[in-house]
């Protein structure tokens, strides 16, 4: 009974709060002078009809290394923990066999269809950053849930670890030297004019940001791919 | 007019997208909420998608991919996931009488 009154009380509560914001909201007229630099020069000075990427990889993008490095010491952890007491898959699974299920036949038809899907439109969101909504990251998150579905799929299915980690470490190499190439040809650290800037708005634009954003994509993918394989059972 | 029409297809989808929310508080067990979900969230999605399309033509080609995308991937994850409820037996609701999954698995003469 006073459970209930408790969550009662919660849900009202909850209420108030959200309904004196959508009561108090008030849409803006006017752009904050931050803000309204930003739109005005991104798209003039980086060639970047998507202000947010252009944000992001230039202005920010030193931030956004940190970030990548974030997510590297996560999958650095995430191997140092599960992967110690670990013994190997070919053992465990003989060990252990109602555990091994194999995946059924519409799971293995479903992937079979729709990983090629998903990886086009990873490949669509990581080269579109520029122009549309995307970029690296979300691309790269898309890559892991294909990877994800062919682990649920294909419970065989080993993904090189070693290729994995060569990979996501060149392309992390590759984004600090494009920021140092930034740093001696252009105005400063991941700075995207080493590149012509091209037309604006065509896919093949705002200097370095696609670029940048491959290989923030291949990174991101990298990683999450083999943080999802060290889940594995 | 098309307006309207496109209008009232995304109230028809949101109707089921609400009987999806109902069926998930409502259902006894695991698997019938999860086909509850399933099935009434698939053709709520793909009602609303429709609408949004005959709204706006000029959308038609992505929102057709996306429908595409949901037909596909709903009906197999709720799969999984049911299969996966059935292999950590999770317990079905009382009065429910037929299992054709071991039925099946009774007929072909064997294993879990």
């Amino acid at each position: 009974m006073i459970r209930r009154l408790f969550t009662i009380v919660a849900i009202v509560s909850f209420g108030l709060v959200f309904a004196s914001l959508a009561i108090g909201y008030t849409e803006q007229q006017f752009l904050r002078p931050l803000a309204e630099s930003y739109v005005r020069l991104v798209p003039q000075a980086l060639g970047a009809p998507n202000v947010i990427t252009g944000i992001l990889l230039t202005y920010r993008g030193f931030d956004t290394l940190g970030e990548v490095a974030v997510l590297f010491m996560v999958a650095a952890s995430v191997g140092l923990v599960l992967g110690a007491g670990r013994s190997p898959p070919s053992v465990s699974s003989e060990d252990r066999p109602e555990e091994a299920r194999p995946p059924s036949e519409i799971v293995r038809s479903g992937a079979e269809i729709l990983v090629p899907l998903i990886s086009i439109f990873a490949a669509y969101i990581i080269m579109n950053g520029h122009l549309s909504a995307g970029g690296g990251f979300q691309g790269g998150a898309v890559i892991a849930s294909g990877v994800l579905l062919m682990l649920l799929a294909y419970p065989q299915f080993q993904p090189n670890l070693e290729f994995l980690s060569a990979t996501e470490s060149v392309a992390g190499a590759l984004f600090v030297l494009a920021g140092i190439a930034g740093l001696i040809v252009a105005g400063g650290f991941l700075d995207n004019r080493i590149l012509p800037l091209g037309q604006f708005g065509a896919f093949f634009s705002a200097g370095a940001i696609p670029l940048l954003s491959v290989l923030l994509g291949v990174k991101v993918g990298c990683e999450l791919s083999v943080i999802l394989e060290k889940f594995r059972p | 007019m098309m307006e309207l029409i496109g209008s009232i297809l995304v109230l028809l989808g949101a109707i089921f997208h609400f009987s999806a929310g109902l069926g998930m508080l409502r259902m006894p067990d695991a698997y019938t909420r999860m086909q509850a979900g399933t099935k009434a969230s698939t053709l709520g999605n793909t009602l609303v998608l429709a609408g949004l399309a005959i709204y706006h033509p000029g959308w038609s080609l992505k929102l057709l991919i996306i429908v595409y995308f949901v037909l596909m991937t709903n009906p197999v994850s709720s799969h999984a996931l049911a299969r996966a409820a059935y292999g950590i037996r999770i317990p079905m609701a009382g009065d429910t009488g037929i299992d054709a999954l071991r039925d099946s698995r009774q007929k072909t003469g064997g294993g879990t």
